[in-house]
C-alpha cells in the first residue's frame, strides 16, 4: 500500500486542463444528498472561437459571502472548512446567498423552496475521500490534493505573474479551494 | 497491482445496505474500472462509486461511464421477446406483441428452416458486435458456423477497428492494439496523435495525454478540426480530412532526410526500408503541404520533435482508419515508429484508441467474416482442424470465409442474403449510405434482432430478442491496451431478459444443434471453451484464466499457459511476429479520397463523436444527463465559411451530398478548417449523417470513407422562417 499522509487534502483546480467533458457535473448529481442535481458548472470560455471550457464551482471562501448574507443562518460552515448547503428547515427561501456568491453557485429550487450548492460532498471530504468531481475529472482539471502537493504544484507552476491564484487580491477573498488559471505549462522546461 | 505516479491510496464510500460490485465501463475502449453500487433489499443497482485501485483509469470516468449505471433498470428496457406479424410494418417501432421464448424461437427456428430449405445454407446471416464480452463475441462466431451452418457473419469492427487491424497485421505480424500499457503514456517524451479526438472519444486518457506536457515532453496532433486535445498541442498538424497518408510519407521522409533513421534497427529488425526510403523522396515539405495543407513549417517541426524524442508514442484513431485508405493510413504512421527503431521497448511504441468496449477482443474471436478464435484464418486448415475439434464438428462441415459488413447489404439487396440475426450492433444508424442499407434490411424475408433496447435497426425486424445490459451477466472484454479484464453482474436479468449467448445455446437446441451447445450452461462455461479454441492462435488466450484476470489486474495476450503472467509489452525481444521476425516498413503511393469536393459539393464533410454519446446512440441517447448536453447533431461551420453561405449560429441548413440530405443547426467555431464540415454520428432517423457518407470500402480492411466525402449547404431560412 502507498503511503497515506495525515495531511487533509484540498479541492486544486488547473482550468486550463479542462476538457468540457462535464463528468464532473454527472458525478455531481451521484453524490449521497445531492438529489441528482448538479451543483457545479462549466462554462464555454471562448465559444464560437475555440473547445476552451472550465469548470466554475464553489470556492468555499474562508469568509462566505453567502453564509454572511443569509438573515436565517441556514448555510453552515464544516469544520472542514466545506460551506454546506443550506440546512432543510431553516433556509427560508429569500435567495440573498444566490445574489450574495460572487461567483454565482448557490441556486434555488423553485420546488421545494430551498437553496442548493455544493458541499464539497461532504460525506466524502469528512473522511479525506475524494468529491465526486475531483474523482471522476479525466484531465487531472480537479484534484485532490494535501498541502503539500499543492506547494509543489504551486513551486512549478507560479512564475510571479497573475497566473496563480490561490487568494487575495485575484478572488474576492480567501478560499479553501485552490485554482491555477490558465498558464499551467507557463513554468515547464522543455525536456529537449 | 501496477501503481504509477497518480496511484493514491483511497477508501470507498460505503453507504449503508449497499454492496459495490467491481467491474468496467459499458462503453469504449478504455474500459474504466467502476463500483456498482448494489442496493441489497432489492438487489438492484442504484449507482456508481469510483474505483480508485484500477491502475488504468484510478477511479477517472467521462460522463458516459458516471451514468452508464442508468441503462439496467431504464423504463426503455425490452422485458419480453416481441413479434411483429405485419411485414408492412418494417421500419417503424410499430406492430410488435409481446410473446413467449418459446414462440420466439419456435419462429425463429421455423422461419430460417424454411429460407434454408428454399435458398441453401448460405441465405441466413449473422451481424453482430463488439461491445459484448469475448465469450458472446466467441459463441455468435461458433452459432453462426455450427448452429446456423452459415458462411455470412461479420461485425461491426468493419465499421470501427478492421483498417487498425489490416495495418497492424501487414506491420508487424500481429494486431494488438497496443504495443505498451497505458501506464507508459504519461512517461514518454512525445505524443504524436493522428485522427483521434481524445479529450471526447477517450477522456480518462487525458490525465496522461497533458502529464507528458507537465513533464516537459511534447504533443503533436494531426486533425482537422482543433479539438480539445489539439488545443493545447505543441504542433496542431490541421490537416484535409482524407489525406493523412501524405502526412505521414512527409514526415518519413524529414524524418529520413533529417538522420532519425535507426540503421541498425532498420537493418536487423525490419524489411522494405530502401523501397519505403524511395518512395517517401517525392513527399518533400511543400508537395505534403500542397496535398494536406498543413503549413511547411508545421510538418518540419513534427518531424523534429518526432526525431529528436528519446522515446516517442505514435497514437491513432477512427480519424485515420475510417478511410478507403485506412489501413495504408494506419502502415505509414506506424512506419515512422520502425524507422526510427521507437517500439519495442518501454515507453515507445504505437497503438490505436480502440473505439468499442471489446473492439479488441471482438474482433480476435471469430465474428469476422474469415477468422476463427484467437485470430485463425478460416482458410488455415491446420486452423479449421484444431476448432472443429473443439467444436465437436468435422473440418468439412466448417464453412467458407463470408464477406464484410458493408458487403453483406449488398448481399441483402440482391437477395443472396435473406434472413438476418442481428445482435449488438445498431447499422441503421451506424453503416454508411443509409438510404441504401436501411432499404437493404426492409428487402429481408426474415429479421431476427437481440437488444436491450428498441434501435432504429430493431425496428426491421420481425423478431425482437430481449438481451441483457452489461451489468446483468459477467465474463471479459479485452481492452484498448490488449488487456484482458473481468466484467462482473450486480444485478439479475430484470424481465424475461437473457443474455446472448444462453439465447443461443437455446436457439441452436431447436435448430437441432444442441449437442454442440447443450453443455454451455454459464458464461464462465463459455469462457472455458473458448479460452480452449483460441489456444494456438496469434491471439492466444489459454492462459488468461478468470482467476489470473482478478490477481493480476488484468492479463494482456498473448497467454499462452498457466504460468505465463501476460505481455504487458510487445516486441521486447525485437522479434515481430512475421515469419522472418521481422517488421515491414511499408512503401505506400498517396492516394486522394475516393470522393474530392467538386463545384457541386465544395466542402468536405467528415464526422466523428461527441463526449457525451456512444456510438449509434441506442444507449447514450435515452440518458437523460447525457442527452440533455446534446439532444441533436449540428453542423460544425468556419465563420469564414458561415459568412459565406450567409449562414449563422443555430440556423437550421441543409447538408447534402451524392447520397443524402439532412438538415443540421450551424454550429460556428474557428476550430475546424475552413474547407471542413462535421457532424457528429450519433442519430437515428432522419439526423443521420450516415445518410450522406460514402461508402467507399478499403480494399484490405472493408472499412467504408466515414471521414471524408465532399458536400453542399443549401440556405433554408428565409426573411427569418424555415422554408
Ligand atoms: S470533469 Fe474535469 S475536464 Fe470534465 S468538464 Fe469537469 S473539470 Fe472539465
Ligand atoms: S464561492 Fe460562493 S457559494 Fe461558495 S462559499 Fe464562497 S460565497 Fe459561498
Ligand atoms: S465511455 Fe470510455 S472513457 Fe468514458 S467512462 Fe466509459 S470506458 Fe471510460
Amino acid at each position: 500500500m502507498t503511503t497515506t499522509t495525515t495531511t487533509r487534502r484540498k479541492l486544486y483546480m488547473e482550468l486550463e486542463n479542462c476538457i468540457g467533458c462535464r463528468a464532473c457535473l454527472a458525478a455531481c448529481t451521484q453524490c449521497g444528498g445531492h438529489e441528482q442535481k448538479n451543483r457545479n458548472y462549466v462554462y464555454d470560455v471562448n465559444p464560437l472561437v475555440n473547445s476552451q471550457t472550465m469548470p466554475l464551482m464553489c470556492l468555499h471562501c474562508v469568509d462566505p459571502a453567502c453564509a454572511r448574507s443569509c438573515p436565517a443562518q441556514a448555510i453552515q460552515i464544516h469544520e472542514t472548512g466545506a460551506v454546506l448547503s443550506a440546512t432543510v428547515d431553516k433556509c427560508i427561501g429569500c435567495q440573498n446567498c444566490t445574489i450574495a456568491c460572487p461567483y454565482g453557485i448557490p441556486k434555488f429550487d423553485e420546488e421545494e423552496n430551498l437553496m442548493y450548492k455544493c458541499d464539497l460532498c461532504i460525506d466524502r471530504t469528512k473522511d479525506d475521500i475524494p468529491p465526486m468531481c475531483a474523482s471522476v475529472c479525466p484531465s487531472n482539471t480537479l484534484q485532490w490534493l494535501t498541502e503539500d502537493e499543492i506547494a509543489d504544484k504551486k513551486q512549478a507552476t507560479d512564475v510571479g505573474n497573475d497566473k496563480w491564484v490561490t487568494s487575495m487580491p485575484y478572488l474576492e477573498g480567501e478560499t479553501h479551494v485552490t485554482v491555477n488559471l490558465p498558464g499551467v505549462l507557463q513554468g515547464t522546461v522543455k525536456l529537449f | 497491482m501496477q501503481k504509477d505516479k497518480f496511484f493514491r491510496d483511497i477508501e470507498n464510500v460505503r453507504h449503508r445496505n449497499e454492496e459495490l460490485v467491481k467491474t468496467h465501463c459499458s462503453y469504449c475502449g478504455m474500459q474504466c474500472g467502476m463500483n456498482l453500487r448494489v442496493d441489497k433489499s432489492t438487489n438492484k443497482i442504484i449507482g456508481v462509486e469510483p474505483r480508485y485501485d484500477w491502475p488504468v483509469t484510478l477511479g477517472k470516468m467521462c460522463p458516459k461511464g458516471v451514468t452508464a449505471y442508468q441503462q439496467t433498470n431504464h423504463d426503455d428496457r425490452i422485458l419480453k421477446p416481441l413479434i411483429r406479424d405485419d411485414a408492412s410494418l418494417k421500419g417503424t417501432k410499430e406492430g410488435f406483441r409481446e410473446a413467449s421464448w418459446d414462440e420466439a424461437y419456435d419462429l425463429i427456428a421455423k422461419k430460417f428452416g424454411e429460407l434454408q430449405e428454399d435458398y441453401g445454407k448460405d441465405s441466413l446471416s449473422v451481424f453482430s458486435g463488439v461491445s459484448m464480452t469475448n465469450e458472446k463475441c466467441y459463441l455468435t462466431g461458433k452459432f453462426a458456423r455450427v448452429a446456423m451452418g452459415t458462411r455470412y457473419i461479420d461485425y461491426n469492427g468493419r465499421f470501427c477497428m478492421s483498417s487498425a487491424a489490416g495495418g497492424f497485421l501487414r506491420s508487424f505480424g500481429v494486431d494488438r492494439g497496443s504495443t505498451l500499457p497505458w501506464t507508459d503514456v504519461h512517461q514518454t517524451d512525445c505524443l504524436f496523435i493522428a485522427g483521434s479526438n481524445t479529450a471526447e472519444c477517450h477522456p480518462t486518457s487525458m490525465f496522461r495525454v497533458w502529464a507528458v506536457q507537465e513533464r516537459g515532453g511534447y504533443l503533436i496532433v494531426a486533425d482537422p478540426r482543433e479539438t480539445p486535445v489539439a488545443r493545447r498541442a505543441d504542433v496542431h498538424l490541421d490537416l484535409r480530412p482524407g489525406t493523412d497518408l501524405a502526412l505521414a510519407n512527409g514526415i518519413l521522409n524529414l524524418l529520413i532526410q533529417n538522420g532519425y533513421a535507426d540503421e541498425s534497427f532498420v537493418n536487423q529488425h525490419t524489411n522494405g526500408f530502401e523501397e519505403t526510403k524511395e518512395l517517401v523522396k517525392d513527399f518533400t515539405p511543400e508537395y505534403t503541404s500542397m496535398i494536406t495543407g498543413v503549413a511547411v513549417e508545421k510538418i518540419e517541426r513534427a518531424a523534429e520533435i518526432y526525431g529528436k524524442a528519446p522515446n516517442a508514442i505514435v497514437m491513432f484513431a477512427r480519424g485515420v482508419e475510417q478511410q478507403h485508405k485506412g489501413v495504408d493510413n494506419v502502415s505509414a504512421y506506424t512506419n515512422m515508429a520502425l524507422v526510427t527503431g521507437k517500439i519495442g521497448r518501454p515507453k515507445a511504441g504505437v497503438a490505436t484508441f480502440t473505439g468499442q468496449g471489446n473492439g479488441q477482443g471482438g474482433r480476435e474471436h471469430g465474428q469476422k467474416s474469415d477468422l476463427l478464435p484467437g485470430y485463425q484464418k478460416i482458410t488455415n486448415p491446420e486452423a479449421v482442424e484444431r476448432v472443429s475439434k473443439v467444436w465437436g464438428i468435422e473440418p468439412e462441415e466448417m464453412p467458407k470465409p463470408g464477406v464484410s459488413a458493408y458487403e453483406m447489404f449488398e448481399l441483402m439487396d440482391n437477395k443472396t442474403i435473406r434472413g438476418l440475426y442481428l445482435l449488438c450492433s445498431n447499422p441503421a444508424v451506424s453503416a454508411p449510405n443509409l438510404n441504401f442499407v436501411r432499404g437493404a434490411l426492409k428487402k429481408l424475408d426474415f429479421m431476427v434482432c437481440g437488444d436491450f433496447f428498441l434501435s432504429e435497426s430493431a425496428e426491421y425486424a420481425d423478431v425482437i430478442l430481449p438481451s441483457v445490459s452489461w451489468s446483468e451477466d459477467e465474463g471479459t472484454t479485452t481492452n484498448l491496451e490488449g488487456r484482458i479484464i473481468k466484467i462482473n453482474k450486480a444485478q439479475e436479468p430484470i424481465g424475461e431478459s437473457k443474455p446472448d449467448w444462453l439465447m443461443q445455446v437455446e436457439l441452436a437446441e431447436r435448430l437441432g444443434k444442441g449437442k454442440h451447445f447443450s453443455h454451455l450452461k454459464t458464461a464462465k462455461d463459455v469462457a472455458e471453451e473458448f479460452r480452449l479454441a483460441s489456444k494456438g492462435g496469434v491471439a492466444d488466450y489459454y492462459g488468461a484464466t478468470w482467476d489470473k484476470i482478478d490477481e493480476q489486474d488484468g492479463v494482456f495476450w498473448p497467454c499462452t499457459d498457466k504460468e505465463d503472467k501476460g505481455t504487458p509489452h510487445m516486441f521486447l525481444d525485437k522479434q515481430f511476429y512475421h515469419p522472418d521476425g521481422k517488421a515491414k516498413i511499408c512503401a505506400l503511393p498517396y492516394r486522394p479520397p475516393a470522393e474530392e469536393p467538386s463545384e457541386k459539393y465544395p466542402l468536405r464533410l467528415t464526422t466523428g463523436r461527441v463526449v457525451y454519446h456512444y456510438l449509434s446512440g441506442n444507449q447514450t441517447r435515452r440518458i437523460k444527463f447525457l442527452n440533455d448536453m446534446c439532444p441533436d447533431p449540428y453542423v460544425e461551420v468556419h465563420p469564414i465559411t458561415a459568412a459565406e453561405y450567409d449562414i449563422e449560429h443555430d440556423e437550421v441548413v441543409l447538408l447534402y451530398t451524392l447520397r443524402g440530405k439532412a438538415n443540421y443547426k450551424v454550429k460556428i467555431t474557428e476550430a475546424i478548417r475552413e474547407d471542413t464540415v462535421f457532424v457528429p454520428y450519433h442519430f437515428g432517423d432522419l439526423e443521420s449523417i450516415n445518410l450522406l457518407t460514402i461508402a467507399a470500402l478499403d480494399p484490405i480492411s472493408k472499412m467504408p470513407e466515414y471521414k471524408a466525402c465532399a458536400a453542399q449547404i443549401d440556405k433554408i431560412k428565409v426573411a427569418g422562417k424555415v422554408l
